[in-house]
């Protein structure tokens, strides 16, 4: 009897409870924008109100054109924001299917200066995930409508956001005998465009400083081509180095220190260094086949470029002393134009192949190739600073002209970027200082 | 035990003419054994029973601390903004008074399966590949994205439920119900560059009704959003995910709520769907 009780002790004892925990895996997903509802900044004062109204319509729009969030029309909202320093009634945000939600304030100080207040709330959660605070000058109301993008941008998808910058680009106006090309800049929105040259000299391929205020192209201003830099803030304009030659396809290493170009000799292009601080120059490629388009990998350690020495224009990858000159692309067609992104992992590139441009991305080692345009002729890439977002020149099928579009990297949201007239060669600047 | 008995007083019976046991000290072996054979016992039910808390020590990532500086601007919080909380409380839900153009209206759900219980017919415990017969759990695999294939030499019999050891069953379908309502609201950062930092983990309890009664991100998730943007984002994606598509509750069979009340591991993984 005992030996019974005590061999149920013992089987008690070893029973283990059932641990019922289901086990999932979610792999597939339905890739949305995020619903948000931005409604109009809050007015300090009443005279306010015109401020808190623009502020709000800038972050909607630039928030709406990355493709990653669906700004709410503000018809639909059923609460209204008067203070934004008190939590808001979260169920009248989510009976809109509002999942994000900002509250913001623009305040005219006594000292002249504009002061904009806002908070980015999560709905679900019932939490405040950021809140920041600008003071500016109040003619500068669109670039803190920007930074505030930028903010939420970056705290929604983690990646830097890149509505605080500039386009520089060429702009085309005239009839098509007398195509006036111009050197232009606006804001990445489209808002501000100002021309920076005259249109006397024709003006090509400019690109950015990625540090400063400062361009480098290429333009006709002798009869030979010659890479120029030019000041944006003083607008003032050098030659860059006094080759007898000419030289082209400028682009800046990651600290603005140097610049990569190529110079033509006989008929032969090579890739080489300036240090724009002593002005020393180093050659890197001495293959008797066209190397141009040199391009700095964000390390500063390599740099990628164009050359047809197997035939056919390919890219190319090299140490940034000339070494280890390797080929990466591979695939069909001509592929040229490298352009690496700020991020490090991939290059963006120009295919021609089969009487079509298309731009494409690739990874450093040339793997993973694959076209993010969708036009007949698309080319010359240039990346947002965070790595994201492509600009390109798209031109018309007939000859009809040229426009700048935009791109995800994904492939996504590809849209066109309203300019002025027609316009090409699009160089995205650093986000502003 | 054996201690009681270490009075001498003779125990068992001397009816058959046995000598009578010792009770001394040194006690009937029996007792020694059975003491070992308990202590073993409470030592391997412990084990048994806790082995699946004991977790490896994640390795912390340090935050990243950002000291910013705006030339024209101060970029001064509005208000001291909480802590990064990455555990993600229970909301209040509350009811929509509003018509159904509110919400988006989600495809019409395969019938649920309708599970018969049998009693044990088959002898082995362990078989996973068992499946049930049911046309109605046949159709709703059809019907879902992710099919699964049934292994090659699989018997179809008829399914069983066990009370002790209840991990067992095969819980695909439950599983796969979930699923397909809640990746259409699943919206990950996939322009991140490397889409292994995009796998989040989490323990999701669910009330009777499938509402959302907890939701936590699991220890080595939280880790890793504390140093990477890209994770964090990834796990606040998830996490709007699971609570934008409960609406009145994740539709799984009530009957079976003790094998759905908690998901745990719930993974979101993108890495497939981005090719990498």
């Amino acid at each position: 009897m005992r030996k019974i009780f005590l061999f149920a002790a013992l089987l008690l004892g070893l029973a283990t409870p059932a641990f019922a925990a289901l086990q999932v895996d979610v792999t597939q997903a339905n890739v949305q924008p995020l619903p948000i509802a931005i409604p109009d900044f809050v007015p300090g004062a009443p005279t306010d109100a015109q401020a808190g109204a623009n502020i709000a319509g800038v972050v909607r729009a630039d928030l709406e054109r990355s493709g990653l969030f669906k700004p709410i029309d503000p018809k639909a909202y059923v609460d209204h924001i008067t203070n934004i320093n008190t939590v808001p009634g979260f169920a009248n945000w989510r009976v809109i299917n509002a999942q994000g939600l900002v509250t913001g304030q623009a305040t005219l100080q006594p000292d002249g200066r504009l002061r904009v207040d806002f908070r980015l709330w999560d709905v679900f959660g019932e939490s405040q995930m950021l809140g920041q605070q600008f003071f500016t000058q109040p003619e500068n109301w669109r670039r803190v409508a920007h930074l505030v993008s930028d903010a939420i941008y970056q705290r929604i998808t983690g990646e830097k956001g890149y509505f605080d910058t500039r386009i520089v680009f060429i702009s085309e106006t005239g009839p098509a005998t007398k195509r006036v090309k111009r050197l232009a800049i606006m804001d990445e929105d489209g808002a501000n465009p100002t021309f920076l040259t005259r249109g006397d000299y024709m003006v090509l391929t400019p690109r950015f400083n990625p540090t400063a205020q400062m361009i480098a192209y290429m333009s006709y201003i002798g009869t030979k081509p010659r890479v120029y830099l030019f000041d944006i803030e003083t607008g003032k304009q050098e030659m860059l180095g006094n080759f007898p030659n000419m030289t082209f396809s400028p682009r800046f290493s990651p600290d603005g220190n140097k610049v990569a170009l190529s110079l033509e000799t006989n008929g032969n292009s090579d890739i080489y260094v300036m240090d724009l601080r002593s002005r020393a120059i180093q050659r890197l490629t001495t293959d008797p086949a066209i190397d141009t388009a040199p391009t700095f990998s964000p390390d500063g350690n390599q740099i990628a470029f164009e050359s047809d020495r197997g035939g056919s224009q390919q890219i190319y990858v090299m140490n940034v002393d000339g070494t280890n000159q390797h080929r990466i692309s591979f695939g069909a067609g001509r592929n040229g134009t490298p352009v690496w992104s700020p991020r490090g992992d991939l290059i963006a590139f120009t295919k021609q192949d089969g009487g079509r441009f298309d731009v494409g991305v690739m990874r450093a080692d040339g793997s993973g190739e694959r076209l993010i345009s969708s036009g007949w002729e698309d080319e010359g890439p240039t990346w947002a600073p965070n790595g994201r977002v492509l600009m390109f020149t798209r031109t018309i099928q007939g000859g009809k002209g040229a426009q700048i579009w935009s791109v995800d990297v994904t492939g996504r949201n590809e849209r066109r970027v309203l300019t002025p007239g027609d316009a090409s060669d699009p160089a995205w600047s650093p986000l502003l200082q | 035990m054996s201690q009681s008995q270490s009075q001498t007083r003779t125990r068992g019976a001397t009816a058959k003419g046995r000598p009578p046991r010792p009770t001394t000290a040194r006690g009937p072996r029996s007792g020694l054994v059975i003491s070992l054979a308990l202590h073993v016992g409470l030592i391997g039910a412990t084990y048994l029973t806790w082995h699946r808390m004991l977790e490896p020590v994640e390795e912390s990532h340090a935050v990243p601390v950002d000291l910013v500086t705006i030339a024209q601007q101060t970029n001064v919080a509005a208000q001291a903004p909480p802590p990064e909380k990455i555990t993600i409380p229970k909301p209040t839900i509350e009811q929509p008074a509003l018509p159904a153009f509110a919400q988006a209206e989600p495809a019409p759900e395969p019938p649920l399966p309708k599970i018969k219980i049998q009693p044990d017919k088959s002898d082995k415990p362990d078989q996973a590949d068992k499946k049930p017969t049911n046309q109605d759990f046949a159709a709703l695999l059809n019907k879902l994205t992710a099919a699964q294939t049934p292994p090659k030499n699989a018997k179809t019999g008829t399914r069983t439920i066990q009370g002790v050891g209840s991990a067992n069953l095969m819980t695909a379908s439950l599983a796969d119900a979930l699923k397909s309502q809640i990746d259409k609201c699943w919206s990950p950062p996939v322009g991140a560059p490397n889409a292994e930092d995009l796998v989040v983990d989490f323990d999701l309890r669910l009330n009777h009704n499938g509402t959302v009664a907890s939701l936590q991100l699991s220890a080595g998730s939280i880790a890793r959003a504390a140093g990477n943007a890209y994770t964090r984002a990834a796990a606040e994606a998830a996490s709007r995910a699971i609570y934008q598509c409960q609406g009145q509750g994740y539709r799984l069979p009530p009957e079976q709520y003790n094998e759905w009340n908690e998901i745990n591991p719930l993974r979101f993984d993108p890495r497939q769907m981005m090719n990498q």
